[in-house]
């Protein structure tokens, strides 16, 4: 019945330090030192660079693929903003239905969370089966992992409206719509988002998994090239490549939790 | 007559599976059109649920409360609440939380928009309804939720420990701000506390209730003109009544229980 919290950074502070140049410090520190401890490991230990690349080698790997590697991200960048697009607007537009009604909710919810454990990656055989190798069936497949953590924080956010509130609705005689529309669904946006920060991550894989099963082009469909080449380095680059992309789509949830913040909070 | 409301034999009894609590015992009295009467009790002893199911927000087991004459089965449109926290929505201005109410009853603003106003220049909080909750005070937010209360203009105002949550001192400036309003805007007002000189200092009579379950033991009558002001608690009659009310208050202890003292703010 207090102030909602809206998630917040969970890093404890310390008031002695600057803390805007530790929380860029820390991690920044720690991200160079496993790349500087890398490179000495790999060079040192003698391994082959084809079992592990150093940090140099992959460097030394983007020349001449950058073309290449910049047409893939494109496929595969595409696809899964594509299919987050897709898993927030389907995954909010299930939980709005699902918890507008008791009986609906009550019977889908439990069901939802079970199905949520099932490890869905064994499913995606399924898809090139039934939608054909290519970009249907691999966004398919990428909504259809990513829009249940949506949904389901949704729907969580949507029963978890503050009780004062809803008692303010009761004492005004509001309808149960109303109450939906001018507290259920506000109060539910934080949930909504933690959601959709989650569904960033899942389309990603979504996509790379299925260019893993069908595809000739994408940054899935370049790793196991480079696999079938023996090329790790290259593999390496395409991760890097992958891990900015995943970064690029996280940003869109964090800055609609921004944003929320602001209109909530004023900061 | 529409804000006179009549509680006669209200029990109610709480299931919570297999246990039932009973929290309100045959309770009666009646609050007169325009009267401010505020209840006593300590906590637990189900003040709460007294107001709650005046305000048609509780279910009544068994009795009959009606208001203005007609039995309450639901929340009302002339009967507004206030309870210990505000419950402001935070991504709403001031002036938006106030009018909320009246939105929700389709009212037009060129209807309660001078209310609004009007209320908030009362209070206080010109100069703060396009400000956010999150830039007020705990005082001024409960500022807030009396204007919020009182903008579809209600007949009764249910006050559920509106000021607990606050510092001694702010306290008083909404008892002193409560006087006011009710100088201008004359309301029936159910003013719950367990504070024995908040009751004292507010009311018009002041029920006295014992523990759970809860039924009203006594109906005293506050003697000072509604034009109070601070200066009439060191008067002797104002320590006389609140020594007179805490004495009440410690025969309802029953003996053999451990029982936690009211405390007199
Ligand atoms: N919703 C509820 N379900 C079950 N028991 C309740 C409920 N609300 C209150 N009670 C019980 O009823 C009693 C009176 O509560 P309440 O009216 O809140 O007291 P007060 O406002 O005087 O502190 C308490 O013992 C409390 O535990
Ligand atoms: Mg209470």
């Amino acid at each position: 019945m207090s102030e909602i919290s809206l998630p917040r950074s969970t890093s404890p502070r310390n008031p002695r330090i600057s803390d805007a140049s530790l929380s860029v410090l820390l991690p920044v520190g720690l991200a160079v030192f496993v790349l500087v401890a890398w490179q000495i490991g790999a060079k040192v230990s003698g391994i082959s660079p084809v079992i592990l690349p150093a940090p140099s080698d992959i460097l030394a790997s983007y020349n001449g693929i950058v073309g290449d590697l910049a047409h893939q991200s494109v496929a595969t960048g595409s696809e899964a903003f594509f299919a987050f697009f897709l898993s927030c607007f389907f995954g909010l537009i299930t939980a709005l239905v699902l918890s507008s009604s008791v009986i609906l909710f009550e019977t889908f919810y439990p069901n939802l969370v079970v199905f949520q454990i099932i490890p869905k990656i064994a499913l995606a055989p399924l898809f090139t089966f039934w939608l054909g190798i290519g970009a249907t069936s691999r966004l398919s497949y990428a909504v259809f992992i990513s829009f249940f953590p949506v949904a389901l924080a949704t729907m969580t956010g949507l029963s978890r409206a503050d009780a004062g509130a809803l008692r303010l609705c009761r004492a005004a005689g509001a309808t149960r719509w109303q109450t939906f529309f001018h507290v259920q669904i506000p109060y539910s946006l934080p949930y909504f988002f933690s959601g959709a920060k989650v569904a960033a991550t899942l389309s990603i894989i979504g996509i790379v998994i299925g260019e893993f099963i069908s595809a000739n082009e994408g940054l899935g469909y370049f790793i196991l090239r480079a696999q079938s080449y023996g090329q790790t380095s290259k593999i390496f680059a395409a991760l890097s490549v992958l891990c900015g992309l995943g970064l690029l789509l996280y940003v869109l949830p964090v800055q609609g939790e921004r944003m929320l913040r602001k209109w909530w909070r004023g900061s | 007559m529409s804000g006179h409301i009549s509680v006669e034999n209200v029990r109610k009894i709480y299931q919570t599976g297999k246990d039932s609590v009973e929290a309100v015992s045959g309770a009666s009295f009646v609050a007169n059109d325009g009267e401010f009467v505020a209840i006593l009790g300590p906590s637990g002893c189900g003040k709460s649920t007294l107001l709650m199911m005046c305000g048609g927000l509780e279910s009544i087991t068994s009795g009959k409360i009606t208001i203005g004459g007609t039995p309450v089965t639901g929340p009302r449109a002339s009967v507004g609440v206030m309870f210990q926290d505000s419950t402001l929505l935070p991504w709403k201005t001031v002036r938006e939380n106030i009018l909320f109410p009246a939105r929700i009853q389709h009212r037009t603003l060129q209807d309660v928009g001078p209310r609004a106003d009007e209320l908030i220049e009362l209070v206080g909080l010109g100069g703060f309804a396009d400000k956010k909750p999150h830039q007020l005070s705990g005082g001024m937010r409960q500022r807030v939720a009396i204007c919020r209360a009182l903008v579809t203009d209600p007949d009764i105002l249910l006050m559920d420990e509106p000021f607990s949550a606050l510092d001694a001192m702010t306290r008083d400036e909404m008892n002193d701000a409560l006087l006011d309003i009710w100088d201008k805007y004359r309301k029936t007002g159910l003013f719950v506390t367990h504070s024995i000189r908040e009751a004292v200092y507010l009311a018009d009579r002041v029920l006295v209730m014992t523990r759970r379950p809860a039924t009203v033991v006594a109906d005293v009558r506050i003697p000072f003109g509604r034009d109070r002001d601070q200066s009439i608690s060191s008067t002797p009659e104002f320590t006389e009544l609140c020594a007179y009310l805490r004495n009440m208050i410690d025969q309802e202890r029953i003996p053999g229980r451990s029982v936690r003292r009211v405390k007199a703010a």
